[in-house]
């Protein structure tokens, strides 16, 4: 059987029997190579899921969504399980909350251009991590081979030039938030952005407000970035957003140690949320 | 548009940097006193603002003062160990690491950026470290950030000059009501 078909049975299955409430995976999109994220409550729409080599949109953001109908179930790959593992840390969803079918995934593809999604080719864990039980075989993938090539790339520029390649993104910027709203990081009840009251960030759109937003976005979700690199997917104006969040973590890998976020459901906290009496001192 | 290096080669004659200082209310700022109790000179350049510990030091002051007009930033709190609420700048310390680093990366000189351990008896170091943070502002001019407001001159206000307030406008009284 083909995942898609055990994905498919196993919906069934677990909505027929009343163990989940709502299940969510993809289903075809209006062309072929385009898939949308669907969300089930009825076993008799199971065969309307599908899962082929276009389902670009991680799902786990969903859950938080859906959780208040009860117990979701949901087709997790690499990316999937750690947002997933991320929300449980963050202590937005209990482990129990949520019923994992894994899947293994070669890769996904972009459907206007049919090369491999950005995000995939970086990617270093394809095959879930956390899951219940497995709709087929864990998938091959070539791993990157510099997690942060990309970082390097823009600090080989001078100062002058990073300045003026910044701010050419954040004039582009045209603050619609969807990297906020698709992060699996960003579960604040209300977004720093949204306290209109307090005014943290002025309602123009202009580089010095751009910039303000992006910066704090990074300094937010900096230590718990999964790097699922879903952010820079859905930007309507295709900015490289994580070379920004890639920046931090390389950071915290060459201060703190090994640095890598959303891989196991601890009670640790995360790296910027505590301190260690050896840190270096470069402030003296 | 030509790449500009800095503003180092073009400072405007009467420029002056201008330097915010978020110092640690129980050390640092503790030291600017005694500085100041000591007659110490230091440039006037540097706006000491009080924050309770600077493990409050939020990134987003320092993205908000740099937008908003400072040329430098300068964030003062006690030596690690020294916390009068034990562990803020320990905190402190991993944030603003990441965050100078953050900033750098985005172009910002590393001198407009600063962060610096004194306590409440270092008038000397609070002295010599805002003289050298306003020394290589000052090297290296106004910043070169897309600012939030372009600057530019407001015209005079009537009420800047109480002649000119209530001087009768010409054109609205003709001469032959004057005389």
């Amino acid at each position: 059987m083909s995942a898609q078909e055990i994905i498919r049975a196993r919906a069934k299955e677990l909505l027929e029997s009343g163990e989940i409430a709502t299940f969510i995976g993809w289903e075809a999109g209006r062309f072929t190579n385009q898939t949308t994220p669907l969300v089930i409550t009825d076993a008799a729409d199971a065969g309307k899921l599908v899962f082929n080599e276009y389902c670009a949109n991680t799902l786990a953001k969903y859950v938080t969504d859906v959780l208040a109908r009860g117990k979701v179930g949901l087709v997790v790959r690499g990316c999937d399980s750690r947002a997933i593992v991320r929300l449980i840390n963050d202590k937005v969803i209990k482990r129990e909350d949520v019923y994992l079918v894994g899947v293994g995934c070669p890769g996904m593809k972009d459907r206007k251009t049919d090369e491999p999604l950005k995000k995939c080719t970086e990617c270093r864990h394809n095959n879930p991590l956390v899951f219940d039980e497995m709709a087929g075989e864990n998938a091959e993938k070539a791993v990157p081979e510099d997690r942060f090539a990309e970082v390097k790339e823009v600090e080989a520029m001078t100062a002058a030039e990073r300045t003026r390649y910044f701010e050419s993104i954040y004039a582009k910027c045209i603050r619609c938030y969807a990297c906020r709203d698709v992060c699996p990081c960003c579960t604040c009840r209300e977004c720093f952005v949204d306290q209109r009251r307090e005014n943290w960030v002025g309602k123009q759109n202009n580089v010095a407000e751009n910039r303000f937003y992006g910066l704090t976005r990074v300094m937010h979700i900096g230590d718990r970035c999964i790097e699922c690199g879903e952010c820079e997917r859905v930007c309507p104006m295709d900015l490289p957003l994580m070379k920004l969040n890639r920046k931090v973590i390389q950071d915290m890998n060459d201060l703190f140690g090994e640095f890598e976020s959303g891989l196991v459901i601890s009670a640790e906290p995360s790296v910027l949320t505590t301190y260690e009496l050896t840190d270096r001192e470069e402030f003296m | 548009m030509p790449v500009v290096e800095n503003n180092a080669n073009a400072i405007p004659e009467d420029w002056e940097p201008k330097i915010i200082a978020f110092c640690c209310h129980w050390c640092t700022y503790t030291g600017a006193d005694l500085a100041g109790l000591n007659r110490m000179n230091y440039p006037a350049n540097v706006r000491v603002l009080r924050i309770p510990c600077s493990g409050r030091m939020n990134p987003q002051y320092v993205i908000e003062a740099l937008n908003k007009g400072c040329d430098g930033v300068l964030v003062c709190g006690c030596h690690p160990g020294d916390c009068h609420y034990v562990t803020g700048n320990y905190y402190a310390r991993r944030r603003m690491m990441i965050f100078k680093r953050l900033l750098e990366y985005e172009g910002l000189e590393p001198g407009r950026f600063q962060v610096k351990w004194i306590s409440g008896a270092e008038a000397g170091k609070f002295r010599d470290t805002v003289m050298k943070a306003v020394e290589d502002v000052r090297a290296l001019g106004p910043i070169n950030l897309t600012r939030e407001i372009p600057y530019f001159e407001l015209p005079a206000m009537p009420d800047d000059d109480e002649e000119a307030f209530n001087a009768v406008p010409e054109e609205v009284f003709p001469e032959e009501v004057n005389a």
